[in-house]
């Protein structure tokens, strides 16, 4: 086999490949979501029915506006906790920086599920956490802390517990690459740490930080497999109820491609508005 | 002075980073310790010591099975993605061509699809397409899910080598291939392995698209998530966490040093 190495032959595996296998399905979708292509025999031509009962009813929506407002608390508190370890070890010159950020990556590149797991073992009604409750006599065995797993709660706690290392990256990579020379200026100048912090550091790092927020929030606004193993019914979210349309024993293709694009299209509005602080945009 | 912190600041970010270890750390720490507990229950107090559930989790054949299934899927879709990301890598970091910026951001984008859509998008396809649920069909959603990582592991890497040496080689007669397979290739050796692995663990652990497009040859975190419906299957289930957990992070951190290494050796 002969490599062709111009342009084209470059290419034409990689976007061939998304093309069929990345950019067509969702087409498919789209279809779907018209009524273009059904589940159903029988005749078919474009429809807005789907979109229309969509966008009219309130479940669906209420269940949108549950996770979007879920996964910006769990993106918030994610770059509050890995802002300042980020910062620690961007500015503070400890030795071995790198070793330290490591440590705190490491996690992340463990398996997910088996992460979720071991929440599930500590926070069940006869798991790690109440057990120890017991055996130390601040609970009797009859009434552990029932809400702790399957909960809202359980689900941003292991959300926020997955994807802090993930983030902690990011911030780390634009607060070390910060010019000290301009905080020195800002001393110079007269600026207590706290003002130069708060208009030189924190201004300069807001790429990184938009970029983390935006890693976190993604993954988890359309998050099915965490609400499914720890979050009971109260932690029941928008990807749950694409999931089940597709996988349960009536499966609504129509409703479930709706959800499924309207997702989609949310999802790449914000990254579109937000695309420039991704930093993504310097490969090209 | 210091600039960005003061003594007392940097006392307590220390204690926070410390707080975070111990927060990131436990719950692994604590399925350590209940993986050779011996009570088919992970509670207090701890029942005594015993390497039974590794046992067991050894000898279960669809376990077994699951876990071959996945490397199976992780070979085949990281050497996929390694391919096609080499290939687009090499066009973006080094031919000009009109529509560039749009090309990347397409080669890109599947970084930021929600996985349960592109699951869903792929059974659908495949379904219109009459092609079986299989291991194929998994290891097709997980090269286009790795290919943009590869492309963003390699490209700054080709950024990094002088062209120059290229075409030195090309002006000392070497065809565009050779000049690839002789000079390229060695350069970028360390980023095509640390995007092979990228690539590897992720398909290993991928489980949301997994779900919509697996067929009856189950992967491994397939099994596991339906193994986390059973209780009784708990702690064999947590045993096979810790050694996954252990060998993933033993492979990826000494990859990562690997690499560091490498690079730091190629670029004297």
């Amino acid at each position: 086999m002969r490599l062709d190495l111009t342009t084209p032959g470059l290419l034409g595996l990689p976007l061939g490949w998304l093309a069929a296998f990345f950019v067509v399905p969702i087409a498919i979708v789209a279809a779907y979501s018209f009524d273009v292509y059904s589940l159903n025999p029988g005749p078919h031509g474009f429809a807005l029915t789907a979109w229309h009962d969509f966008l009219h009813s309130s479940v669906y929506l209420r269940l949108f506006w549950k996770s979007v407002k879920l996964s910006l608390i769990v993106s918030a508190v994610v770059v509050a906790l890995a802002y300042p370890v980020a910062y620690y070890l961007a500015l503070s010159s400890t030795k071995r920086k790198y070793v330290l950020l490591l440590l705190l990556i490491a996690p992340f590149l463990t398996s997910y599920l088996l992460r979720v797991l071991a929440w599930k073992v500590i926070l069940g009604n006869e798991g790690v956490l109440n057990s120890f409750f017991v055996w130390v006599g601040l609970r009797s065995p009859d009434h552990p802390i029932s809400q702790l797993l399957y909960s809202r709660f359980a689900v941003m706690l292991v959300l926020v517990y997955v994807w802090v290392p993930f983030v902690a990256l990011p911030i780390f990579v634009s607060l070390e690459s910060l010019d000290r020379r301009l905080l020195e200026a800002a001393c110079d100048l007269g600026a207590s740490r706290r003002v130069a912090f708060l208009r030189v550091t924190l201004p300069l790092s807001l790429p990184g930080v938009i970029a983390a927020f935006l890693f976190v929030f993604i993954p988890t606004v359309g998050e099915f497999v965490t609400p499914s193993l720890v979050g009971g019914t109260s932690g029941y979210l928008y990807g749950n109820q694409i999931v089940d349309l597709f996988q349960t024993g009536f499966p609504d293709w129509e409703t479930g491609s709706v959800l499924a694009l309207f997702l989609l299209l949310v999802v790449a509005a914000f990254t579109g508005v937000f695309a420039r602080f991704l930093q993504v945009r310097q490969v090209a | 002075m210091d600039v960005a912190l003061s003594q007392n600041g940097k006392r307590a970010l220390r204690v926070f980073f410390c707080l975070l270890i111990v927060f990131l750390y436990a719950p692994i720490a604590i399925l350590l310790i209940f993986s050779f507990n011996n009570s088919e229950l992970p509670t207090f107090p701890l029942s005594g010591f015993t390497l039974h559930w590794y046992h067991q989790f050894i000898t279960n054949p669809d376990l077994r099975a699951a876990l071959e299934t996945s490397a199976l899927v992780a070979v085949l879709s990281s050497i996929g993605a390694v391919l096609l990301g080499v290939l687009a890598s090499i066009a973006l970091a080094r031919r000009r061509f009109g529509g560039k910026a749009a090309v990347s951001a397409l080669l890109l984008s599947p970084l930021v699809i929600p996985y349960v859509v592109f699951g869903i998008s792929l059974l659908l396809f495949f379904h219109a397409a009459g092609i079986p649920r299989s291991i194929l069909t998994v290891a097709i959603g997980h090269i286009v899910i790795s290919l943009p990582y590869a492309i963003l592991v390699l490209v700054p890497r080709l950024d990094q080598i002088d062209v120059a040496l290229e075409e030195a080689a090309a002006d000392l007669g070497a065809s565009p291939l050779q000049t690839f397979r002789l000079i390229v290739l060695p350069l970028i050796l360390p980023a095509v392995v640390s995007a092979f692995l990228i690539a590897f663990t992720t398909s290993f652990d991928e489980y949301a698209v997994a779900s919509f497009v697996v067929g009856t040859r189950i992967t491994f975190p397939v099994y596991l998530y339906s193994a986390l419906r059973f209780p009784s299957q708990l702690p064999q289930v947590i045993a096979v966490a810790v050694v996954v957990m252990v060998i993933s992070l033993v492979v990826v951190v000494s990859a990562e040093i690997g690499r560091r290494v490498a690079e730091r050796r190629l670029s004297l």
